[in-house]
């Protein structure tokens, strides 16, 4: 007997393992599981992906103000494969989020949360959330500006939740100013605290969906579902099919090209690094990561008092909904257009997200912004008079409340058409003392403009038709 | 038989002893854990220590009507983990001895307010919150004027204190 033969016995005796394997890998799935069935695999695979990287990160990295940013540098640029590993964390907690929310909206859209798979749903949605807590507290590491401002902003959106918003931004702060204390809280969080419930959730979901059996396809008689009969039918249907370690080939696979393709971005786009945090800089634009572009569009939408609307009861309202899905929906069908009001509900989330996120990649930059008003006089042909008024539209912050051709601020009116519903007298009485030709114009006024300046400002307005 | 016996067993009175028993040891060992871990975790974030007093600068390095932003320098040197942080004010010298030192992160979301001087207004860089130079809001989303520090003027040196906010009046509010 080998000796390879005989370790294995060995282990069978004692613990039983080499069975429990084949228990795990040789169970039949169901027909009908595909590429798109992968989706959860890939999810998991990525996330190894991110602790093996993240660890490795850990050996060099220093959480403090005065070394972190340094200790990301050199990783980067002075150790050995460091700009492959960094490379591949950053781009991989991208592609997480990506993933994660392909597999929800599959798992939606087949409505494989129902009987009996409600719990492993809830699992999911809470892994969900989990790994926006790993990309919020992982995002401050670096240390550069945009780590830090993206960190200032999120922590006061987090200080609208009600009642207990001002203890919970201080709680996450740690001290006044975010400095050294959040930046220890956050690495804590972010390599300690959070995974020890990623682990957690992650082997209860997946030992969920080994006990239950993969969701078959929506169609046929797995069309809806029966809990009296259910057990009886995807019992019948396992037997009809084949084993898990088949489609394993298509699992392995995806795992590959995701790989290649982490590989292929940490190559080529490589992990960004800004300068270093300054929290005294007046100058810096903040803007979130993507992911989070759907958050950062609908503070426009909800401003002053409406805040907490944007900050709190959409996006908890939205969580509610997903972690209470498979009792909201309690119809038999899984067929998407048998259950007409959940896919119509999904569907519109869906498109509502990606339009936020659109908006909100798309956002105005801030009035002034030199870049915005060079590359204005440099693609449109306008007057010297004209030139010189868009000048003073940019400098005066115009666009901070005006859009004009789809960029600028939606306080005020829309005014890429001003120069058909104005003429040039009434926009010069008008800009110096607004209220004083519509008294109910919110405008505050312009009485500083000098004389050249104004006519200027309005030539120029007079070209927008 | 071992069946029957456990049958008996879980309804027995000694099984609901020994239930009790463990559950309290464990909940009391779970509180001598859990209290001092919550009070390290929290306790120092939610301390509101008294913010020392910062130098601005000497009085006549402003002029009346000017809008600056001065790099604030902590009088003592703060103990650590303060002594890292860098901070900086909008500073307004609105008359003789009259200032107004303005925190300068936004009230909305807490991004970085900039002055423009040709349009003598602050402007955030996210979601086009607009102030004036009194720091109240003149368009966007921001819920109340610029925060302010509180400040005092010694031998011709401006300091600023502790942060406050006002209301629409411009008044006090904490």
């Amino acid at each position: 007997m080998g000796l390879l033969r005989r370790a294995t016995d060995y282990l069978e005796d004692r613990l039983g393992l080499p069975t429990l394997w084949r228990t795990f890998t040789d169970r039949h799935l169901p027909g009908g599981i595909g590429w798109i069935h992968t989706l959860g695999s890939a999810t998991l695979f990525l996330l190894v992906v991110q602790i093996a990287t993240g660890i490795f990160l850990a050996f060099y990295y220093v959480p403090s103000p005065e070394h972190a940013y340094h200790s990301v540098t050199q990783i980067s640029t002075a150790l050995p494969f460091g700009w492959l590993i960094r490379g591949i964390h950053r781009w991989g907690a991208s592609l997480v989020v990506v993933f994660v929310i392909l597999h929800l909206l599959r798992v939606f859209f087949m409505a494989a949360y129902k009987y009996p798979r409600e719990l492993t749903w809830v699992a999911g949605v809470l892994l969900l959330l989990l790994v926006f807590a790993f990309g919020f507290t992982g995002y401050l590491l670096p240390w550069d500006q945009r780590a830090y401002w993206a960190t200032v902003v999120g922590i006061d959106i987090a200080g609208y939740a009600p009642v207990v918003g001002s203890y919970l931004s201080e709680l996450l702060r740690g001290q006044p100013e975010v400095g050294v204390r959040t930046l220890g809280r956050f690495y804590a969080f972010h390599t300690l605290f959070l995974p020890v419930f990623l682990f957690g959730l992650t082997a209860a979901h997946v030992a969920m969906v080994v006990v239950q059996g993969i969701a078959p396809p929506p169609v046929g008689e797995f069309a809806s579902v029966e809990p009296a009969e259910y057990r009886t039918r995807y019992a019948l249907a396992k037997k009809e099919g084949r084993p898990f370690y088949e489609s394993m080939a298509k699992d392995t696979l995806v795992a590959l090209a995701l790989l290649v393709l982490l590989f292929v971005l940490a190559w080529k786009l490589g992990a960004p690094l800004e300068d270093e945090a300054n929290p005294a800089s007046v100058t810096y634009i903040p803007r979130p990561e993507w992911y989070f572009f759907f958050l950062f569009e609908l503070l426009w939408w909800f401003p002053g008092k409406w805040i907490p609307v944007a900050t709190f009861w959409i996006p908890g309202g939205l969580v509610l909904a997903l972690l209470l899905l498979p009792w909201l929906d309690r119809s038999r069908h899984r067929a998407p257009l048998r259950r007409p009001v959940t896919t119509a509900l999904g569907t519109a989330a869906l498109v509502m997200a990606s339009f936020l996120t659109y908006k909100g990649a798309t956002a105005p930059k801030p009035p002034g912004a030199a870049a915005t008003i060079r590359t204005r006089l440099e693609t449109e042909t306008l007057s010297p008079l004209a030139r010189l008024g868009l000048r003073v539209f940019e400098e005066q912050g115009c666009s901070a409340c005006h859009t004009v051709a789809g960029a600028g601020g939606a306080g005020g009116p829309d005014l890429s058409r001003v120069g058909q519903a104005r003429d040039a007298a009434w926009l010069t009485r008008f800009i110096p003392n607004p209220a004083a030709v519509d008294p109910t114009s919110e405008m505050p006024p312009y009485d500083a403009l000098s004389v050249e300046d104004l006519s200027a400002l309005v030539a120029y307005m007079e070209t927008l038709r | 038989m071992e069946q029957e016996a456990n049958a008996s067993y879980q309804s027995s009175p000694r099984r609901r002893f020994f239930k009790t028993f463990v559950t309290g040891i464990g909940a009391a060992i779970g509180g001598l854990l859990a209290v001092p871990l919550a009070g390290f975790y929290a306790l120092p974030a939610l301390k509101r220590s008294a913010a020392p007093w910062k130098a601005v600068g000497p009085v006549d390095q402003f002029s009346v009507g000017d809008v600056r932003l001065v790099p604030l320098e902590p009088l003592e040197r703060r103990q650590w983990p303060e002594d890292w942080d860098r901070d900086a004010a909008w500073v307004y010298r609105r008359g003789a001895d009259d200032f107004v030192v303005y925190d300068f992160h936004c009230t909305h979301v807490g991004c970085p307010v900039n002055w423009s001087p040709q349009a003598q207004r602050f402007f955030s860089p996210c979601h086009g919150g607009v102030f004036d130079r009194d720091g109240r809001v003149l368009s966007g989303p921001p819920p109340r004027p610029l925060d302010r520090y509180e400040t005092r003027i010694e031998n011709g040196v401006l300091y600023a204190g502790v942060v406050y906010r006002v209301d629409v009046e411009l008044q006090r509010v904490n």
